[in-house]
C-alpha cells in the first residue's frame, strides 16, 4: 500500500483521480474511482496519457502487494493524523472522578503508553470505557506532552446525569432444584446508585429464600478510595421435606437456628481500596429470623461482615488471557450484637481461568469452616448449579454442613465445555465423604446473551448404581 | 397618482437590489464566492474568502484530531443539469508541536502536503480537486458548484479503509442532508462560460 506513493511521478496531472462524469442512469454504487479516472482520460484530447496511466495504475497495484522489504513512506504520509509520529507521553481520564477500569482495559491504557499515537486504538479504547463506566460519552484529546515529540492523551468523560437499568441479572435452573433467577432495577445518580432486585433462590443456601433486596451505594468517596453502602433484604424462606424431615429428628449443637419462615436483614458496610484491584470491605449484618413454628421465637444473627477481595485480568501481546478472582470473608456474630446464635463463618474461594486462542481452562477452588451455632442460611451446601453439579443439595446434606472443600476444572474449546467437580460438605467431627461429579455443556459464544453468559449443561454424578443426568441452564452465574 | 409613482419607483429599486444581494450572496456569487479557473484541460476553483478550518472543525484539530472534510465540486450547464462532478476527501490535521497543519487526499493517488498554515492548507484542498472541462462546450452557461462537509465529530464509521475512500461512499454521504453536528460550506460560481476563462 505504502509503495504506491513512489510510483506517482510528479508530473502525472494532479487532477486526474478526482473527477467523475456524470451520466444519467450510471448506478453509482458500482463506479470505482479507478474507472472514473479512465473515463476522465478516454474522454481527454491528450488521449496518449492513456497508455502510461495503465502501466501506473497496474504497476501500483502489483507494488502495492509487495508487503516487506521495501522502503516505508514517512509515518505522517501514511497515517490520517500527523501526531501519529508522536510518542503518547501519559494517559489520564478527566475530570478525575476515580473511576473503575477493569484489568483489561487499565492493560490496553497501559500498552499504549511509551507507544506512537495510535487514532484508532484510542477510539476502540474510547468506546470500551464507555460501556465500562456506562458514560454518555467518552471522546478524547491530545495535548503536548512535558518531554520533545510526546503527546498526552486525555479522555473526557460525559457522565449521565440518571441511569436506568433494568435487566435479569441471573438465571439458573437445575432439574432437581428448579429454577432461580434475579431481576433487577437500577438506577445511577451521580455517584449514587439505588438498586432494586427481586429474586427466588434455591441453589446456594439450604433454604429457598424468595423477596426483595433493596441496595444503596455511594460511590468514589475518599478520591475513589472508599465506597459506602447499605443493603436491606427481605426473604420468605422455605424448606425442603428432607430437610424439615431431618430437621425435626435431630438435635444438631451446632445449628444456631431452626427452620424460619422469613428473615430481614439491614447491612451497612464500607468498602476500601487498598491497592486496585484488591479491596476490603467491613461491616454489620443485623438480620432477624422469623421462626416457621407459631409458638417459635424470633431469632437474631447479628454480625460483623468482612470481605477481602482481589479480581484481576492480564493479557499479553499473543492475547492470552489470565483472570484471577479471588476472595476471603468473615461473618462473626457475637452475643455484643444481640445475636441469639454466636458463630464464626470464614470462607474463602480463589478462581483462575486462562485463555489462549479457542481454549479455556478453569480452576475454582472453595473452602470454608463455620465455629459456633450458625443458623441454616448461613451453612455450606454442595451441589448445585455452581458446584458438586449432578449433584442434589438436598440428597449430600440436607441441613448443610460447617465445613466444605470444594474443586472444580472446567475446559473449554469454542463454546464446548467440560467438567470435573469434586468436593465435600460435612460436619465438624465428622469425616468427609469426598464427592465427584462430571458434564459437559456448551457456552454462548457471542451474540445477545455475551460471551460465556450462558451455560447449558448436562452433569453425572459419579457414584454405584443409578446414575441419574442432572440438566442445568445458566445466565450470568 | 404621480406623486405615488415617484415614490413606488425608487422603492421597488431598492427592494429589487436587496432581493438581488442577498440571492447573489445566498448562491455564492457575491465577493466570498468562488473562482473557477483553468488547471490544464481541468477546472478547479479558488476562494480565497471560504474558510473552513474554523470553529469546532478548528476546535478539534488543535485537540490533535484527524477532521475529514469531503468535497463535492458540480459543473453544471442549469439546475437539474450536471455535467460533471468530483467528489474527494481531504483528511486535515494539526502538528501539535509544529503548530502547522497536515492534509492527506485520500482517493486514488493518495497525496499528502505538511507544514502548511490554516489557510495554505485550504488552499491546497481546493488545488487538489479539479473537474475535466475538456469534452463541455466553450460558450455555454455554465454554473460551478462547491460543497463542503465535514465528518461529525463522533464518527460512526472509520475516515478511510486500506483502500482509502471510495466515490460510492461520497456520493452516498452527499445524497443525504447535512446533519447539525457536521461543518458544511457550500459556495457557487456562475453563470460563466469556458472561453471567458483566462488559461493559465
Amino acid at each position: 500500500m505504502a509503495a504506491r506513493f513512489f510510483l506517482v511521478p510528479a508530473s502525472l496531472p494532479r487532477h486526474t483521480c478526482a473527477s467523475w462524469a456524470h451520466f444519467p442512469g450510471t448506478p453509482a454504487s458500482v463506479e470505482p474511482a479507478t474507472y472514473a479516472m479512465a473515463l476522465s482520460m478516454l474522454n481527454c484530447p491528450g488521449m496518449k496519457l492513456f497508455p502510461l496511466f495503465v502501466c501506473l495504475a497496474a504497476a501500483s497495484w502489483v507494488w502495492a502487494d509487495v508487503p516487506e522489504g521495501l522502503p516505508e513512506s514517512a509515518p505522517e504520509a501514511t497515517g490520517t493524523n500527523v501526531n501519529s509520529r508522536y510518542t503518547v507521553e501519559s494517559i489520564s481520564l478527566s475530570p478525575n472522578g476515580g473511576y473503575r477500569l477493569s484489568g483489561p482495559v487499565a492493560a490496553e491504557i497501559e500498552q499504549l503508553v511509551g507507544e506512537r499515537l495510535n487514532v484508532e486504538a484510542l477510539n476502540r479504547l474510547s468506546r470500551r470505557i464507555t460501556q465500562e463506566l456506562k458514560a454518555r460519552s467518552v471522546t478524547f484529546r491530545v495535548a503536548r506532552g512535558q518531554q520533545p515529540a510526546h503527546v498526552r492523551v486525555t479522555f473526557e468523560v460525559e457522565k449521565k446525569e440518571t441511569n436506568f437499568d433494568v435487566s435479569l441479572s441471573k438465571l439458573m435452573y437445575d432439574s432437581e432444584l428448579g429454577w432461580s433467577g434475579t431481576a433487577q432495577v437500577a438506577a445511577t445518580f451521580g455517584d449514587n446508585v439505588l438498586t432494586f432486585a427481586g429474586l427466588s433462590n434455591a441453589d446456594d443456601s439450604v433454604d429457598r429464600y424468595s423477596g426483595i433486596r433493596a441496595r444503596f451505594d455511594r460511590l468514589h468517596l475518599a478520591d475513589g478510595r472508599l465506597r459506602l453502602g447499605v443493603e436491606f433484604d427481605a426473604f420468605r424462606d422455605q424448606f425442603d421435606n428432607a430437610t424439615l424431615s431431618v430437621l425435626s429428628n435431630k438435635n444438631d449443637s451446632s445449628l444456631g437456628a431452626g427452620a424460619f419462615r422469613s428473615r430481614l436483614n439491614v447491612e451497612p458496610s464500607a468498602t476500601f481500596v487498598l491497592a486496585l484491584p484488591l479491596t476490603f470491605t467491613i461491616g454489620f449484618s443485623f438480620e432477624s429470623l422469623q421462626s416457621s413454628l407459631l409458638a417459635g421465637t424470633n431469632e437474631s444473627a447479628n454480625a460483623l461482615t468482612s470481605a477481602l477481595r482481589y479480581h484481576e485480568q492480564w493479557r499479553d501481546a499473543d492475547e492470552n488471557i489470565q483472570d484471577v478472582d479471588a476472595a476471603y470473608t468473615l461473618r462473626a456474630a457475637t452475643k455484643a450484637l444481640g445475636s441469639g446464635a454466636a458463630y464464626t463463618k470464614h470462607a474463602a474461594h480463589l478462581r483462575y481461568t486462562y485463555r489462549h486462542q479457542r481454549e479455556l481452562v478453569e480452576v475454582a477452588l472453595k473452602a470454608g469452616v463455620i465455629y459456633g451455632q450458625a443458623p441454616l442460611f448461613e451453612r455450606f451446601v454442595l451441589g448445585n448449579t455452581s458446584t458438586l453439579r449432578g449433584w442434589n443439595k438436598d440428597d449430600l446434606d440436607p441441613l448443610g454442613g460447617n465445613r466444605i472443600a470444594d474443586a472444580s476444572v472446567t475446559y473449554g474449546y469454542r463454546i464446548m465445555r467440560v467438567f470435573y467437580d469434586t468436593g465435600s460438605v460435612w460436619d465438624r467431627g465428622k469425616s468427609a465423604d469426598d464427592k465427584q461429579s462430571l458434564g459437559a455443556g456448551v457456552t454462548s459464544g457471542f451474540g445477545m446473551f455475551g460471551k460465556d453468559a450462558l451455560l447449558l449443561a448436562v452433569a453425572f454424578p459419579i457414584r454405584q448404581g443409578r446414575v441419574v443426568p442432572v440438566f442445568i441452564a445458566g445466565m450470568n452465574f | 397618482m404621480t406623486k405615488t409613482r415617484q415614490i413606488a419607483l425608487p422603492t421597488a429599486c431598492i427592494a429589487v437590489l436587496i432581493v438581488t444581494a442577498l440571492s447573489l450572496d445566498s448562491l455564492g456569487l457575491s465577493g466570498d464566492g468562488i473562482q473557477p479557473r483553468w488547471a490544464g484541460d481541468f477546472l478547479e476553483v479558488a476562494a480565497p474568502k471560504l474558510h473552513f478550518l474554523t470553529g469546532q472543525q478548528l476546535d478539534r484539530l488543535r485537540n490533535g484530531a484527524a477532521v475529514p472534510f469531503d468535497f463535492q465540486l458540480t459543473l453544471s450547464a442549469g439546475p437539474g443539469t450536471p455535467l460533471h462532478r468530483a467528489l474527494e476527501r481531504f483528511v486535515v490535521s494539526y502538528d501539535l508541536w509544529e503548530e502547522r497543519f497536515s492534509v492527506v487526499r485520500l482517493r486514488n493517488f493518495r497525496r499528502s502536503a505538511m507544514h502548511l498554515t490554516a489557510t495554505a492548507a485550504e488552499t491546497w484542498c481546493l488545488e487538489n480537486i479539479a473537474i475535466p472541462a475538456y469534452s463541455v462546450p466553450s460558450d455555454r452557461p455554465l454554473w460551478l458548484k462547491l460543497e463542503i462537509r465535514s465528518a461529525e465529530s463522533k464518527p460512526a464509521a472509520p475516515i478511510a479503509d486500506e483502500g482509502g475512500v471510495s466515490l460510492a461512499t461520497l456520493i452516498e454521504l452527499f445524497s443525504h442532508p447535512t446533519r447539525n453536528t457536521q461543518g458544511h460550506w457550500e459556495s457557487q460560481a456562475g453563470p460563466f462560460r469556458l472561453d471567458d476563462l483566462r488559461r493559465q
